[in-house]
């Protein structure tokens, strides 16, 4: 079966503003992913075109090969992709075997592109986060 | 037209990716291909997503197959002129059977969509939406196995070239051996056999996936194809060239006493 929980997809700050019909919407694109403990899930510096929310199993996060956290059940990382096209700002190795559920950019970009509503909601998400990271 | 269809039916390139409308076109010219399915890329893509339409269609066709099976990722845009995605898509060797093939084929998918094969991408200039086809075979379990050009890629002399050891062929492709090397002239001659140093072969495992078999001491430095093999080989090279034209790169395997066509491109020359 696909999709990911919609409870999962409601923490991520990037979805704030969305209702739960546009939270149901995205949770269909998402597809199980699994990664077996010790893979690298993300690379520091690479190009990204998916986002992960976590189901189960652990992953440590790394920023220039020194170890930040460790990501668990419910937690997600990659969603600035979904957006920008950009690099990746950690790695993410699985510490434990490892499943996710994943979107990917192709499937993200056509849904905001003909949902308006959902388009400015995120638009309003990313200046809100960037409005909060310019003032820390 | 079906999106899964037995190997020997995937005629399509835009659908079911270069290398199994190569393995289709082979069987259909009398090669010999072990046994498959192909799948196009919209029924790789549901059954990632998990629709259980999509998953019963696979598995009612890969089921007679048996197993253990090989996966092997067919990008449509796989092996082109403009870009090579060999490496970046996934190959998944020694699949237990049709019923854990699911994970198998979802895991191809995400393969395609992985960081390292959208950083090629963006490298090569085709940030587009990747379409991966997938060719599920019977895997077999090989005596010895290799690879072969039909034309020398170094010095572009007419004269096949056979790399071989014993087990699976990944040992030769991965570049876990010092391979026995051969040169064949047309007529079947061999021009040079050098052994090379074979202290693994690539072996399957009962549960699934492969490991590193150690051989034994006096075979590592032992031919692993005699002059009747070779010869056999050379026949090959010869149909594929009829089939595909010039200057092909074959992945082959002796199994059971019998040799299989496993993969046929076109030559990629060094520097090129």
């Amino acid at each position: 079966m696909s999709g990911v929980p919609t409870e999962a997809l409601k923490r991520v700050p990037l979805f704030a503003e969305l209702t739960d019909d546009e939270i149901g919407q995205i949770a269909r694109l998402f597809k199980v992913r699994r990664f077996r403990a010790g893979e690298t899930v993300i690379q520091e510096g690479s190009g990204g075109a998916a986002f992960f929310v976590i189901e189960t199993g652990e992953a440590n996060v790394f920023v220039h090969s020194e170890q930040k956290t460790t990501l668990s059940s419910g937690d997600y990382f990659g969603e600035i992709a979904l957006i920008d096209e950009g690099t990746r700002s950690a790695s993410i190795t699985a510490a434990s075997d490892l499943v996710c559920y994943g979107v990917t950019f192709w499937d993200f970009r056509p849904l905001v592109e003909s949902n308006g509503a959902i388009g400015w909601k995120l638009l309003q998400s990313m200046t809100r986060l960037f409005r909060a990271a310019r003032e820390s | 037209m079906s999106e899964a269809v037995l190997l020997d039916e995937a005629a399509e390139v835009s659908l079911f990716g270069s290398k199994a409308v190569g393995l289709g076109q082979a069987l259909r010219d009398g090669l010999p291909v072990p046994p498959g399915v192909a799948l196009a890329g919209p029924i790789v893509e549901a059954v990632a997503s998990g629709e259980e339409d999509a998953i019963e269609t696979v598995t009612n066709l890969v089921r007679p197959l048996g197993g253990p099976l090989a996966v092997r990722s067919s990008a449509v845009d796989e092996d082109g002129a403009e870009a090579s995605f060999a490496g970046q898509h996934l190959t998944l060797l020694n699949v237990p059977s049709w019923e854990v093939l699911t994970d198998a084929v979802s895991e191809i998918w995400w393969s395609a969509n992985s960081d390292s094969a959208i950083t090629y991408r963006q490298k090569v200039g085709l940030f587009t939406r990747p379409s991966v086809g997938v060719v599920v075979q019977v895997l077999l379990d090989p005596e010895s196995a290799g690879v072969m050009f039909t034309q020398n890629p170094i010095s572009g002399a007419d004269e096949r070239v056979i790399e071989a050891s014993w087990g699976l062929g990944e040992a030769v492709v991965a570049g876990l051996v010092i391979p026995d090397h051969f040169r064949v002239d047309r007529s079947g001659r061999i021009l040079e056999s050098v052994p090379g140093l074979k202290k693994i072969a690539v072996r399957t495992l009962p549960e699934g996936g492969t490991f590193e078999d150690p051989i034994a001491p006096e075979l590592q430095e032992k031919l692993c194809l005699d002059e009747a093999r070779v010869g056999e080989l050379n026949r090959l090279a010869e149909r594929c060239e009829h089939v595909y034209g010039p200057a092909r790169d074959i992945e082959w395997a002796i199994a059971d006493g019998t040799l299989y066509l496993l993969q046929c491109r076109a030559v990629t020359r060094a520097g090129a």
